[in-house]
């Protein structure tokens, strides 16, 4: 059978980016001249791009595997699958693929006349040494090592038909191959050895690494003999771009007036109040992106006091305000959640009624969990214990208006008796704070493709750490009937079926108030007028230069 | 050379200058203001709810980023709080930082200066040596250091640039007492018989004191600018306190649509570090009338 | 200042050369200390340093990859084991490799070093004329210069650099467009992390450099001088500003520790490569060698310019070397 497409949903936000830059104008509003549809595409020039994401140590996105990673591989490497803009998995390196009656056996057939940038034909071979570079330890591999999971291995059927074993049957097998992590890279260029496959990874995409000088820029060139983009692509053959320069500006309001000042052509990570800005004044492009897997959103920890009874859970979240802030902080670039998942994934269930504000009820619900008493700062006590929340914040992933929405939580806390403690943090005190279990709420984001990220964030088995002492059920969640349904659908063959169970696991989590969800995981890009063509993967987001070009 | 010694250097022969040419004093009007000015910290360090005119951590979003008016004299931050009345408020917690990362740094730079000028030759040898291995980590170097190890937060970034300060005030120290104990009223003092320690206690520590006052008046206005550039860098201090360099930090994100986000907490902290210099020196001046 | 005799010059000779034997033992003190304290205050960080090097915290990294890494960089030695190779690498000028970029640490930091000491040698000579412009113009012509004179310098010195960094992007990037706001290896690219730099360090250099203008203009050569009936405009170029200048050989080694300290923020703002940008995400990754790496060599810096301006301070005031052939 022919990969069973992911369900239709109605051509949403996302899908609409998705459709290229003429929509992207329409949605942003803007004022600029629009293209016309006659446009042609004009050859050459180099592209500037400022990534404000953190410069990656590592530009094969096999070891480790974080978003920065994904950003820049996506201009050099391409995966076996991807996604269009209607959630449905389409063609790219794979022409086609036929799961056997039990799941168990993947065959993919490869698209023909492929070869690497430098020259290795892209063969049933190349898959399965990939697939062996992600598991292999000594690779260091996190992101696609998960995964891969549930892959036994790989074997080669003929030149261009590779055979996935699986351990046990994985619905999310596609979404997971869709991702840059786990795209295909030349075997002749993982034999280099880790060190050199660092600097400059061969694969088949659109450009070519050509310098990567630290602290500053990675040089991309266009591979001039490309001829493999995936089946929602605007063009066939090369790149219109002759080259891009890769650029990496820490900061967000240099990398605006860099923007504003003509040096770059496109920035990632704009500060909302800017975007704001640019959409009013219809100076730039705003390329909106939400990233898929889950929302963002505050855990709450139930494996502890004091949230380890819901009525407290329950009375947080009610307590709790939000939307006001989330409208003046990002300008109205943001918009409410109500799900565990990005509004990107369409098996996202939502239900407002759990998150509606109402103080009352959060303070009666603390009285029937015997927090009574109240000290001299309001804040409330049972037995003697004070109702502290310990909330570490990651300076690196919260941007600045997400660390003042996190101060106005804070402050409405307080009025039913919260005492929420701000730490923030840089990464790995951060991640040392969730090590110890010394949190009470948590925000983190989570990238992946499709709604098995549910799994990851829920399953009572996240809770157990890795070797390494991470762990992703940062609420703790350890509820049999949920492991049960996230199980039953990381296995579901049938779509209607897998999304019949996803809802009845989404219910259940968000029924359990064990988490508050805020918004998609922004993400976007602000480009200048001359860019055309540009667009963000429908699969993690990243940016895709392959259709575009410079107007004059 | 520290940045403290030259600043030492600056005060003593500014005030011997002044001294020689009263024309050239300084205004006395500069003086006042200086005054004026440090009495309104104490005001706000020791009792803001006298000066505040709102709760400075009173959230009202749908006020947020307005322009300095009537009702909100500095305007208001991105959580519609009053900026004036926070910047009242962070004055306790801003003058806490710099005035107890002086004071780490003066106790230790005065243990290690009297080791040295005391201790013999050995423990001078010693102290020199050390003081010159913490010189040659620059300062902003030595608190990423510090915070590498111990992990950021305020208490952290206090300790890293009272840390960073130790060795300037060990020399001046060191020096001053050097300089004190061959003094001539010290030598008649003790051609008199008098006990060393009564020396020490009666002569010599009281004549190093006030220029060490007056030393510490100068460091707090930089210690508070490089806990900012902590702040800045996301490892300072903790909100919702609002601290003049958090302040700064965060306001800096919004420079290009609410400029008064920035500008009043930064006039803060250059204003207290002008006042403060200000007031040092012309505590040194009466200091040598006195004398 | 009397010249010295000929038979007085063979001795000045044996004890300059003395003191420079000194001055070397104290450098090279000075270099294995700061390597010690900061090898052992790195083994004081909480977590792992396999950990580290297996993509950090935030990495799933398996008990597998973990024995492997620490095999491979010896983490599983004692430490003072560790200790010994590290002084044994550190002898033969081998920093060991960065965690995080799998490249060895000395090739890196030579990659970083050119930019910053561009940066810091720009912004130490543009802090210098402005300090020296500033205190020529504010020195002893009454009260109302000396004040604005004084109010500028103690302002200046008073600027967070992160915060003068966005005013002058904001000004002249984003308002004027005269300079680019991130820099891009061209000239007009460094304007603005120059003087971002610069302005702070001017407003220190100036207080000192009234100081010493004040004095000199005082000395009987610049009476002398009026006598002969020059131009003020004239005593101050032809015979102050070298006693001006002096007390700031001797700053220069402060100087440049205050502006690499700058440049960790500076470089972050512009977007400059750098040692500063390097060390600040060495810390974030917890990427130990490269922390050591930056760390000496700052500490290397330091002692250098230290031995510099002490040699040539002796070399350009006979009375040090007196003193010290006494």
């Amino acid at each position: 059978m022919r990969a069973a497409p992911v369900t239709r949903r109605p051509l949403g936000r996302s899908a609409l980016i998705a459709a290229g830059l003429v929509s992207a104008l329409a949605l942003a509003g803007c004022q600029a001249d629009e293209p016309q549809a006659s446009d042609e595409p004009v050859e050459g020039g180099t592209l500037v791009y400022a990534s404000g994401d953190a410069e990656p140590t590592c530009l094969d996105p096999h070891v480790g595997g974080n978003y920065p990673q994904a950003l820049i591989a996506g201009q050099f490497l391409e995966s076996l699958v991807s996604r269009d803009g209607s959630g449905e998995i389409v063609p790219w390196l794979a022409e086609s693929w036929e799961a056997s009656d039990d799941g168990l056996a993947w065959e993919f057939t490869l698209r023909e006349g492929v070869t690497f940038t430098d020259g290795t034909p892209l063969d049933a071979e190349a898959v399965k040494v990939n697939v062996e570079h992600l598991q292999d330890p000594a690779t260091q591999s996190s992101t696609g090592y998960l995964a891969m999971g549930k892959v036994e291995r790989v074997e080669v059927v003929d030149d261009l038909t590779a055979r996935f074993v699986l351990t046990t049957p994985d619905s999310a097998l596609l979404e997971s191959l869709s991702q840059p992590w786990t795209a295909i890279q030349s075997p002749a260029g993982i034999a280099r050895g880790m060190e050199e496959n660092c600097e400059a990874p061969i694969g088949t995409g659109p450009f070519v690494v050509d310098e990567w000088v630290k602290q500053d820029r990675v040089t991309l060139v266009r591979n001039d003999d490309y001829s493999s983009p995936p089946a929602d692509a605007e063009h066939d053959g090369p790149a219109y771009l002759e080259a891009i320069e890769w650029r990496f500006v820490p900061d967000a309001a240099s990398r605006y007036a860099a923007l504003q000042g003509g040096q770059v052509d496109v920035i990632d990570n704009p500060q909302p109040d800017t975007v704001a800005a640019a959409e009013e004044s219809g100076a730039f492009t705003w390329l909106d992106a939400p990233r898929p897997g889950a929302s963002n959103r505050i855990e709450l920890n139930s494996g502890q006091a004091p949230f380890d009874d819901e009525r407290v859970r329950e009375a947080f979240i009610r307590a709790v305000q939000v939307d006001e802030g989330i409208d003046a902080l990002f300008f109205g670039t943001a918009e409410r959640s109500y799900s565990a998942l990005s509004s990107v994934e369409a098996l996202a269930y939502s239900e407002p009624s759990l998150f509606e504000p109402d103080l009352d009820r959060a303070n009666r619900l603390l009285d029937e969990a015997g927090w009574t008493g109240r000290d001299a700062d309001g804040t409330r006590l049972k037995d003697g214990q004070r109702l502290t929340l310990r909330f570490p914040v990651s300076t690196n992933q919260s941007i600045p208006a997400e660390q003042s929405l996190f101060e106005q939580v804070q402050a409405t806390a307080k009025e039913a008796g919260f005492d929420v403690v701000i730490d923030l943090l840089d990464l790995s005190s951060w991640y040392g704070r969730l090590f110890v279990n010394e949190y009470e709420i948590v925000s983190a984001p989570y990238t992946k493709v499709g709604p098995d990220v549910l799994r990851i964030l829920y399953h009572s088995d996240s809770i157990t750490p890795a070797p390494s002492g991470y762990f992703a059920n940062l609420a703790q969640l350890s509820d049999p009937e949920v492991d049960a349904l996230l199980t039953e659908a990381a296995a579901e063959g049938d779509a209607d079926a897998r999304a019949g169970v996803y809802e009845q696991a989404q219910q259940r989590i968000l029924g359990g108030y064990y988490l508050l969800p805020l918004y998609d995981q922004q993400n976007g890009f602000l480009l200048d007028p001359s860019v055309r063509g540009a667009r963000a993967m429908p699969t993690v987001s990243t940016p895709s230069f392959h259709d575009a070009w410079l107007a004059d | 050379m520290s940045e403290l010694e030259l600043r030492q250097t600056t005060v003593v022969s500014a005030a011997e200058h002044e001294a020689a040419r009263p024309a050239r004093r300084l205004p006395r009007v500069g003086t006042l203001l200086a005054v004026a000015f440090t009495a309104f910290l104490a005001v706000a360090a020791f009792a803001p709810g006298l000066v505040e005119t709102h709760p400075p951590n009173a959230i009202s979003a749908a006020e947020a980023f307005q322009p300095p008016s009537p009702a909100h004299w500095f305007g208001t931050d991105e959580s519609g709080r009053d900026l004036y009345s926070r910047v009242v408020a962070g004055t306790g917690t801003s003058l806490l930082i710099g005035v107890t990362a002086t004071f780490i740094g003066l106790v230790l730079g005065a243990v290690l200066g009297v080791l040295a000028s005391f201790g013999g030759r050995v423990a001078d040898f010693g102290v020199s040596r050390l003081v010159e291995v913490l010189f040659a980590f620059p300062g902003l170097l030595l608190a990423l250091l510090v915070i590498v190890v111990a992990g950021p937060g305020p208490v952290t970034a206090t300790i890293a640039v009272g840390l960073s300060t130790a060795p300037g005030y060990a020399r001046i120290i060191r020096g001053q007492l050097v300089a004190i104990r061959s003094a001539p009223f010290v030598e008649s003092a003790r051609v008199l018989g008098h006990a060393p320690r009564r020396i020490l206690v009666r002569h010599i520590l009281p004549n190093a004191l006030v220029p060490l006052l007056v030393l510490a008046t100068l460091g707090v206005g930089q210690a508070i600018v490089w806990a900012s550039a902590l702040s800045y860098l996301g490892l300072g201090a903790q909100p919702p306190a609002a601290e003049w360099g958090a302040m700064l930090a965060a306001g800096r994100t919004y420079l290009a649509t609410a400029w008064w986000m920035t500008v009043f907490p930064g006039l803060m902290i250059v204003g207290t570090t002008v006042a403060t210099t200000v007031l040092g020196r012309a505590l040194t001046r009466r200091d040598r009338e006195v004398r | 200042m009397t010249p010295g005799s000929p038979t007085e010059s063979g001795r000045r000779r044996r004890s300059t050369a003395r003191h420079a034997a000194v001055l070397l033992g104290g450098a090279v003190f000075v270099m294995w200390a700061v390597a010690t304290l900061t090898f052992f205050a790195i083994r004081l960080i909480p977590g792992d340093p396999a950990q580290a090097i297996l993509g950090g915290p935030g990495s799933q990294a398996s008990q597998e990859a973990l024995d492997l890494v620490r095999e491979e960089y010896g983490l599983d030695q004692p430490l003072v084991v560790q200790y010994l190779a590290m002084l044994g690498r550190l002898l033969t000028g081998d920093l060991g490799s960065s965690y995080a970029l799998r490249m060895p640490v000395a090739e890196l930091l030579a990659d970083q070093v050119g930019g910053t000491l561009l940066l810091a040698a720009l912004s130490l000579a543009l802090a210098w004329v402005l300090a020296l412009g500033l205190s020529l113009w504010s020195t002893g012509r009454g009260r109302i210069a000396a004040a604005v004179g004084e109010g500028i310098e103690l302002t200046a010195a008073a600027l967070p650099h992160f915060w003068l960094a966005a005013v002058l992007i904001a000004v002249f990037a984003t308002g004027l467009g005269w300079f680019p706001p991130v820099a891009t290896g061209t000239p007009s690219g460094l304007v603005l992390p120059v003087v971002t730099l610069a302005v702070p360090l001017a407003g220190f250099l100036a207080q000192v450099m009234r100081e010493s203008l004040l004095d000199a203009l005082q000395q009987p050569f610049v009476v002398s001088a009026q006598a002969r009936g020059e131009s003020t405009a004239g005593i101050r170029l032809r015979h102050t500003i070298r006693h001006a200048a002096l007390p700031g050989i001797s700053l220069s080694g402060w100087a440049l520790g205050w502006l690499l300290s700058g440049a960790v923020v500076v470089e972050t703002i512009f977007a400059m490569p750098g040692l500063g940008r390097t060390l600040l995400q060495a810390v974030t990754l917890r990427d130990i060698p490269v922390v050591i790496g930056v760390v000496l060599f700052v500490a290397l810096v330091y002692v250098v310019m230290t031995v510099i301006t002490d040699l040539v301070a002796r070399i350009a005031d006979p009375r040090l070397r007196q003193e010290a052939a006494r």
